[in-house]
């Protein structure tokens, strides 16, 4: 849980009120990975008062990245930030996405604020075959994130108008994906939670795993709060997103009471 | 070098901050990365007589500059808690109070009787009894606004231990001070106050309460004046130490706290802004001490001047 200041290197428009910032990232911190999440304090008073949380979208070296979408008080100030200012940072947080099984593809759906870390996932598994399937979804055109994609990643967008991409859900650009892919399949899926769990339905109508990335509100993101529970359907009841997630299987989230 | 250091029960803090129960789980989440032994007092999550799951989700919501919560006392019961904390609280670096939660007040002094007979090694300093939760049906709150029942716990967990013996208590009373007179009464070393201000957030759009148990705790900036002026009432109606919380984010809030008649401090919500802020309040209060001429506790308490 290293906490400490950065400095903004970047903070672009990518879609429609979605922001990449890029920004400083200390070497003695431990390196993030796909899944992970920091939290950024924002401003000095008490409104807003509490960090909030945000997946990485990429980390090399002495820099890190995340996307977000301006939506709030402190979303709207991130977006204010300008090169060289400094932000208070805690992180990286949480637990990865899991490796595919040997031999899996990796289909990778994104949706609204998931876009980050699957982009994150994505690039990171492109480095060896077989290579991602990353599928992005958005209401319009405009949506689509304007992010750097490895080459190796096959990219296919959907938007709901269908101003681009396929036309219709990303869930039913996964559904005639999963239709007309070969071998074994390994979803990993982050956004908004019917897109997540229409996702969970489609890979247990197929018996393929499925990951998950969570959102919960959170207050102290390091599991000593228990703010941040979401139910399991296992005898536990309850898992942290923080600390036991973000990352779950998608079996084991109760979807009935999210 | 001056050192404020307050006295509960006979025994000694090494300084006026601690961290509020719920706020740093058990030290254990923050151990790794933090210097703990700058902290006064590490008061634990609650812990109760069997395991707790917690509230339904979600249980956190931001208000204006407030954080309402309905945590429910989630925690692993006192068996666990003897098991997979307790050997941590030895080798932390500051004193580890256990925040007791129970149903019934028999039950909060089997609870203390059990952790006594189960830390021989002395790993906790002492005890906080939480009867101030908003969160619970039984206990908390619900028992925290009976003087009498308040008294008759306080008697029930004094008889089962001789550690340091902390009430917490809740400001969603019509007179706290004569809650605290009860604790008194019943042999509490100190009483430590606010627990979290009853609140709601409605969420227009669904056209239902945010929390699904409808209401939740108010804790953050929001509740700095209530938990000052809590204070100043209760540490001018008892005789035993105040320990002050409530909206602590800055050390003027703390000194504010400590002018009011507090003995000690802790603080909550602010950990979640910023882990490292307790540390540094306790430094950042003895420099407005040596600053103040202000070399003792008592010290603090006749900066204030008269009011009216
Ligand atoms: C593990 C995790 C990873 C996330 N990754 C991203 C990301 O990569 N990009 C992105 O844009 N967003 C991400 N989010 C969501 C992000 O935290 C919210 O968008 C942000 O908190 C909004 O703050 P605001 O003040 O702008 O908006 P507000 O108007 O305050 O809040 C809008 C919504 O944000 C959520 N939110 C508010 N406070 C918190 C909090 N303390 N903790 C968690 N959620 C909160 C709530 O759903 C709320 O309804 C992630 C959340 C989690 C839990
Ligand atoms: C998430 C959360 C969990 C809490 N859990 C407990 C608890 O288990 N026992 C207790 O006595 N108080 C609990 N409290 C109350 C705090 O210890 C403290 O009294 C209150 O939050 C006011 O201080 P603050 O404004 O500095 O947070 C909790 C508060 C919060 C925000
Ligand atoms: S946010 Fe505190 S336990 Fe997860």
């Amino acid at each position: 849980m290293p906490l400490f200041t950065a400095r903004v290197l970047a903070n672009q428009e990518v879609a429609h009120d979605y922001y990449q910032l890029d920004f400083s990232w200390i070497s003695d911190a431990p390196r993030p990975v796909p899944g992970q999440f920091l939290t950024v304090r924002v401003g000095s008073s008490g409104v807003p008062l509490l960090r909030r949380p945000f997946a990485f979208s990429d980390a090399a070296g002495e820099r890190a990245s995340m996307i977000y979408w301006r939506r709030g008080d402190a979303t709207r100030a991130i977006a204010g930030y300008q090169p060289g200012d400094a932000i208070d940072v805690m992180g990286p947080l949480g637990v990865a996405f899991p490796e595919p099984t040997d031999g899996a593809v990796p289909v990778l759906i994104a949706g609204g604020v998931g876009v980050g870390p699957i982009l994150f996932l994505a690039n990171a598994l492109a480095a060896r075959a077989p290579y991602p399937i990353l599928l992005i979804g958005a209401r319009s055109a405009q949506g689509l994130p304007r992010v750097r994609v490895d080459g190796r990643v096959q990219l296919r967008t959907a938007t709901d108008d269908g101003s681009a991409g396929y036309a219709g859900t990303v869930i039913d650009l996964l559904d005639r994906t999963l239709d007309i892919t070969a071998g074994d399949v390994e979803l990993y899926l982050c956004g908004p939670n019917p897109m997540l769990r229409a996702g969970h339905d489609l890979a247990a109508r197929h018996g393929i795993p499925a990951w998950v990335s969570m959102e919960q509100t959170m207050g102290c993101a390091v599991g000593a709060c228990m703010g941040c529970a979401i139910h399991l359907t296992g005898v536990e009841r309850y898992a942290r997103v923080c600390t036991e997630g973000p990352v779950f299987r998608s079996t084991d989230v109760d979807w009935e009471r999210l | 070098m001056i050192a404020l250091r307050p006295v509960i029960g006979g025994r000694e803090l090494a300084n006026v901050v601690g961290v509020a129960s719920g706020t740093f789980g058990y030290g254990s989440e923050y151990e790794r990365h933090l210097d703990l032994s700058g902290i006064g007092a590490l008061y634990t999550k609650a812990v109760t007589m069997h395991p707790r799951p917690g509230n339904d989700v979600p249980r956190i919501v931001e208000t204006p500059a407030g954080l309402l919560n309905s945590i429910g006392l989630a925690n692993v019961g006192r068996e666990r808690f003897v098991v997979e904390k307790l050997p941590g609280f030895a080798s932390m670096p500051c004193a580890v109070i256990a925040n007791v939660a129970a149903d019934f007040p028999e039950e909060y002094a089997e609870v203390v009787a059990y952790l006594d007979a189960n830390d021989p090694t002395g790993a906790l300093w002492g005890y906080e009894i939480n009867v101030s939760c908003p969160n619970v049906k039984a206990g908390g709150v619900a028992l925290g606004s009976n003087a009498s029942e308040v008294e008759r716990t306080t008697r029930l967990v004094r008889t089962a231990t001789d550690r340091p013996l902390i009430v917490k208590l809740t400001p969603n009373v019509t007179d706290i001070t004569q809650i605290a007179r009860a604790a008194e009464a019943g042999g509490a070393d100190a009483v430590s106050c606010i627990n979290t201000v009853v609140g709601m957030v409605i969420d227009t759009a669904r056209r239902r309460p945010v929390l699904p148990a409808g209401t939740g705790g108010l804790s953050g900036p929001a509740i700095l004046p209530i938990g000052v002026a809590a204070v100043y009432r209760v540490s001018r109606a008892v005789s035993i130490p105040v320990i002050g919380m409530g909206g602590i984010m800055t050390t003027d809030d703390a000194i504010q706290y400590l002018m009011a008649g507090a003995s000690a401090i802790q603080v909550g919500t602010a950990n979640f802004v910023d882990p490292r802020i307790a540390t540094r309040m306790a430094a950042e209060i003895e420099r407005f001490a040596i600053d103040a001429g202000v070399d003792s506790i008592e010290g603090f308490h006749s900066l204030l001047e008269p009011s009216g």
